[in-house]
């Protein structure tokens, strides 16, 4: 079959007992459809049926989910949570910020009673964090109790770009002075 | 005398109109105004990709109707409450000079209406159990309308290609088709002068692949044998603007 076939949604691709259905595409009374505009592709698999994908040429705007990692700004900070921005999901970026929260208890794996949000982040800092929750009505529920999770780029207050030197501390290389956050493991 | 009003000279009369004369929607030889037949819906032009800052764009040209779509989404809910699946919201505007009569600058209800039927058409296609708690905000813009039911259904059909521009799943493209009704003449895609001058109108939205209805909406006086039989002409009719559908997304992939 040409595996650059160009389809729409709604269209035809396949019977499901000849295909598995992959990203991009839905199953109904044995037949498979495209769900986006793209181009369809077939993997071959070792032992089980192709899978048929879609391949969408303009990502769709990311929606997190569970399990998700994200990229965000702090925006808020507040003595039990801190409020973020969550830009980018996995790879792909949101046109529009979603809120997400970070609340005291999922700053860090250790010691959660004894954690003090404003030495672990501050407004304009941006982190890496997972999505633990669709939350309530208004924010995801994140949580950055994971090495490699937490502050990734931070400015000090002299305004230089910090350097981390341990997962609690980060240095500003102008002043030498040292600030508090919950860095994340570089990778 | 009458001394309350203040009257001409005693030798003024009153104007005399020239009765304007209506052109016959369907002629001798059963061609229509625009030289249509009876069957023929008018051609369709349609263009992804127009608004450059939303997640997906169309703009749709039949016959005269212009209408332009942008689709924002999924992005997050404004307001409060929480939502399992996503929810698709539609704003539709006519432009102040887009119908004969200048239109307010309001939201008036023909508007808050149309809306809410182009929601109700479009919801069963999209795939909303994929975004949780989040939105789809479609905003319609007539440019110029020419037919209420048409307008409405190239309104359906660009917001449908708008949709599938913008990458968010669907089950199935929404075609849409009007016609209008009067004894035992069914003229498709009616124009608004022919509007003016038949009694009932059906519109029907329908997905091709599936072959599912998706809404029917029935406006003016009516019986029921002329529904059916103009409901299945709208189908058929659906069904040939499909092709134009899928090409013009397709297109927008080169």
């Amino acid at each position: 079959m040409d595996t650059t076939l160009a389809v729409t949604p709604g269209q035809r691709l396949g019977y499901a007992q000849d295909y598995i259905s992959g990203p991009g595409t839905y199953e109904r009374d044995g037949l498979l459809y495209a769900s986006v505009v793209g181009l369809r592709q077939i993997t071959e698999q070792t032992g089980a049926l192709p899978i048929i994908t879609v391949s969408k040429e303009k990502e769709q705007s990311a929606v997190p989910d569970v399990g998700n990692t994200i990229t965000g700004k702090i925006i808020r900070v507040s003595p039990m949570q801190a409020t973020v921005a969550i830009m980018v999901v996995g790879q792909v970026p949101c046109k529009e910020d979603f809120t997400g929260v970070i609340r005291i208890q999922d700053v860090r794996a250790t010691e959660k009673d004894k954690v003090k949000i404003y030495q672990s982040f501050r407004p304009g800092d941006i982190i890496k964090a997972e999505v633990i929750s669709l939350g309530d009505a208004r924010s995801y529920f994140l949580s950055t109790a994971k090495n490699e999770l937490g502050v990734i780029f931070a400015t000090s207050l002299a305004g230089a770009t910090m350097i981390p030197i341990s997962w609690q501390e980060m240095q500003c290389p102008i002043t030498k002075a040292i600030e508090f956050r919950k860095c994340a493991k570089p990778v | 005398m009458d001394r309350r009003r203040v009257n001409g000279p005693e030798t003024s009369v009153t104007p005399i109109f020239k009765s304007s004369t209506k052109a016959t929607i369907l002629n001798g030889s059963s061609k229509r105004i625009d030289n249509r037949s009876a069957d023929d819906l008018r051609p369709l032009f349609l263009k992804t990709g127009l608004v450059t800052q939303a997640n997906g764009s169309a703009y749709i040209e039949m016959g005269k109707i212009k209408i332009v779509c942008a689709v924002y989404g999924p992005r997050q809910l404004k307001r409060v409450g929480f939502s399992s699946q996503g929810t698709l919201t539609c704003d539709f505007k006519f432009s102040s000079f887009s119908c004969v009569q200048r239109r307010n600058h309001m939201r008036d209800p023909q508007e808050r209406e149309y809306s809410t039927i182009l929601v109700q058409a479009l919801t069963p296609a999209v795939r909303l159990e994929l975004i949780p708690k989040s939105a789809v905000d479609i905003y319609i813009n007539v440019l110029e309308s020419d037919g209420d039911n048409a307008c409405l259904a190239a309104a359906i059909i660009v917001a449908s290609v708008a949709l599938a521009d913008a990458g968010i799943e669907m089950l199935d493209q929404v075609t849409a088709c009007s016609a209008l009704m009067q004894e035992k003449m069914l003229l498709m895609d009616g124009t608004m002068e022919e509007e003016d001058q038949t009694d009932g109108s059906v519109m029907v939205s329908y997905m091709p692949s599936l072959n599912e209805v998706t809404s029917v909406l029935q406006t003016g006086k009516t019986n029921l044998d002329e529904v059916n039989h103009a409901m299945e002409s709208c189908i058929d009719g659906c069904s040939k603007l499909y092709g134009v559908m899928s090409a013009s997304l397709i297109e927008s992939l080169q």
